[in-house]
């Protein structure tokens, strides 16, 4: 069942490789909230009852729903629909994420551990470099926060490969997740969407002089 | 037991300053703040060498670097009262409140002695320093609030998936825990890819924070929009807690067998910020941005001596003090520049040496110092970087980093002196007379003074809480 849940999360970042529109980049972080929610309950049953309820509570309702919410949200306060139409078109993008995947799987190739750890760590690194494709080619803010949540949803894949036995690890990656995306939804929620109306980066350029 | 007291004291001063709307109690609070930042410094030199609430440690680095962030944090206290006078009492408060956090999460992450401890206090730096960057509220301030927060968030969060990697490779341990002493024993035995991965994604993840090639884009953008005596402590407080931050896993790392991968590494980053440094200063336009690029160059040298191993770990540390007195220096005169020339761009600049005179021997004395040039304490540890390049048969690295220098000396100079001697190029705002404040030009000069002083003579005990700092486990 894990195995099929570490692949269903890499389907996801395929497929966040190659839609155009904000509300599935929505959709698809919250799937992603649910596969964590799922991961967590299979892979961290060792653990004790309080830090289970903590790292549920974080995935179901932070990841799988707030989140989600609050990017649903943006979408509709700030009107902008899709990606920019000079954004790199998804075929190249998907062409870079099979690379990505091959570098991951390379990688984690030649780490130590049993198979279902190295699946997640591939899955982990694939979502990590994933991320970053997404920052650098994408034109939109909206684009680089999605980035940015696919690199804590990273985070927290591989901090559940090295957690069964580290479970103080997990915990803070939690905190990790929490603080910052609460944080960088918020300014976005409350200041940037209202203040940059066409959200891309050209508008966020005044401070190179 | 005393740091526990001194967060105690900080979370209800730090409520007090946002639930008490009276400029007069604020900075009475803000006062007693910095009475319990100066307790627990002297804490630190009573308890030298000790562990305190299991995750926290007094030792010789927590102690050098401690001490330098009270100096640095009275220093900002003060020309933040002279800066903030128009400020409302709303926006007062929220300075002080936050710069009470600051300086109370940049103290927790220097002397935590756990890596996991250091991430949560560098986070709330990120946190409280956002507050500080968007104390003005207006678009340039959002731009730059927002590029450091996604900056320093995803920097920090790919120095947790090194933090993590480490955590995978120490995984069959059975005594496995992430205070930096147990590590230093454990990774010896880790397999060196590892550590490897672990060390790059900590050093681009701290770069952040320390403003280093290659994430050190976010501070440069905070630096130039923040008020000139925050820019001063980001660029000096925090560089060094990055610093701290870094130098712990290093230290860790220092009996691996890829240390001299490691120090490889740290070459290169340190030359491609100088590089980046010298470039950008070619082309800026911005009084502000001149001196965070200043800072990208200084750290750059800081990271070579760094590389060049057993010989260049004093010249770093030195770099790292003495930089902070000129450079914190220079921002705090940079408000009397903008008091006086209403602008910080560099082409509506000019003849500051007539408007502001004490202001502008304040700058000119600055430039030669931040410059290296003798007698800057900045020179000694500079010379014994490039002493230790030329031992460790760096050569290379040695005539490209000299180089660089040429293009940074050249464009640093010729700006400021711009800014001090020739008229403004462009159409710039009526320049006003003002009268500067003795104690803002008092402390500048007092801390040029002492970076003047380390070129000649460093205290004996000075010198041996530096020689203890750097010390390899």
């Amino acid at each position: 069942m894990m195995e099929v849940l570490v692949i269903l999360f890499a389907f996801t970042l395929f497929y966040l490789s190659m839609a155009e529109r904000f509300r599935v980049y929505a959709a698809l972080i919250g799937l992603q909230g649910l596969i964590l929610f799922g991961l967590s309950i299979f892979e961290l049953r060792e653990i004790n009852l309080a830090n289970l309820i903590f790292i549920v509570t974080e995935t179901l309702v932070f990841k799988a729903i707030l989140v989600p919410f609050l990017l649903y949200r943006i979408i509709k306060r700030t009107g902008v629909l899709r990606v920019h139409p000079k954004t790199m078109p998804g075929f190249y993008t998907l062409l870079m994420a099979i690379g990505a995947l091959v570098i991951s799987t390379l990688l984690s190739s030649v780490l130590e551990g049993k198979a279902m750890e190295r699946l997640t760590i591939t899955a982990a690194l694939f979502a990590l470099i994933t991320g970053i494709i997404l920052i650098i080619t994408h034109r939109r803010i909206f684009s680089h926060m999605i980035g940015f949540l696919v690199i804590e949803n990273a985070v927290f894949l591989f901090s559940l490969a090295v957690g069964s036995k580290t479970p103080y690890l997990v915990n803070i990656g939690v905190l990790l997740d929490i603080v910052v995306s609460v944080l960088i939804l918020g300014v976005f929620v409350g200041r940037i969407g209202a203040r940059f109306n066409d959200l891309e980066t050209e508008s966020l350029t005044d401070l190179r002089h | 037991m005393q740091l526990l007291y001194y967060y105690i004291l900080t979370v209800v001063l730090v409520a007090g300053m946002l639930l008490i709307r009276n400029r007069a109690t604020v900075n009475v609070l803000t006062g007693l703040f910095l009475a319990g930042q100066m307790g627990l410094c002297v804490v630190s030199w009573m308890n030298k060498g000790s562990d305190v609430l299991s995750y926290f440690t007094f030792d010789a680095l927590a102690v050098l670097f401690l001490t330098l962030l009270t100096l640095l944090s009275i220093t900002t206290v003060i020309h933040g009262f002279v800066n903030l006078k128009d400020n409302t009492t709303r926006r007062y408060q929220q300075y002080h409140a936050a710069l009470a956090g600051l300086i109370a999460s940049i103290t927790g992450a220097t002397l935590a002695n756990n890596l996991t401890v250091v991430w949560v206090f560098v986070e709330a730096t990120t946190l409280t320093a956002s507050v500080l960057i968007y104390h003005e509220k207006n678009k340039l301030t959002l731009e730059a609030v927002w590029k450091y927060i996604f900056v320093c968030s995803t920097g920090i969060a790919i120095a947790y998936f090194g933090i993590l990697f480490l955590g995978l490779g120490m995984q069959g341990n059975a005594r496995f825990d992430l205070s930096f002493s147990a590590m230093s024993e454990l990774v010896t035995r880790v397999n060196p890819l590892y550590l490897k991965i672990a060390f790059l994604f900590v050093l681009v993840g701290y770069s952040t924070k320390m403003e280093l090639f290659p994430m050190h884009t976010a501070g440069v953008d905070a630096n130039s929009v923040a008020q000139p005596q925050i820019g001063a402590f980001i660029s000096t407080a925090m560089v060094n807690l990055g610093f701290v931050s870094f130098f712990r896993v290093y230290r860790m790392l220092y009996h691996t067998s890829i240390f001299s991968w490691m120090n490889h590494i740290l070459l290169i980053v340190g030359l491609l910020s100088v590089l980046t440094a010298a470039g950008y200063m070619l082309k800026a336009r911005h009084v502000k941005r001149m001196l965070a690029y200043s800072t990208l160059e200084n750290m750059g040298i800081m990271a070579i001596a760094l590389g060049t191993g057993d010989n260049g770990y004093y010249a770093a540390i030195l770099i790292l003090v003495v930089h902070s007195l000129i450079k914190s220096g220079l921002f705090y005169q940079l408000s009397q520049l903008f008091r006086t020339l209403h602008t910080y761009m560099l082409k509506e600049t000019g003849n500051y040496f007539i408007l502001n005179p004490p202001g502008a021997l304040v700058l000119l004395s600055g430039t030669l110092l931040i410059l290296a040039i003798p007698p800057s304490g900045l020179f000694l540890p500079e010379f014994l970087t490039f002493l230790s390049l030329a031992e460790s048969g760096n050569w290379l690295v040695l005539i490209l980093l000299l180089f660089f220098l040429c293009f940074v000396v050249y464009a640093f100079a010729t700006r400021m002196m711009h800014v001090l001697f020739s008229n403004p190029v462009e159409d710039h705002p009526e320049p006003v007379m003002v009268r500067p404040y003795i104690l803002e030009l008092a402390v500048q000069w007092i801390m040029f003074a002492a970076a003047i002083l380390l070129c000649f003579y460093q205290p004996p005990f000075l010198q041996q809480l530096m020689k203890e700092a750097v010390q390899m486990f």
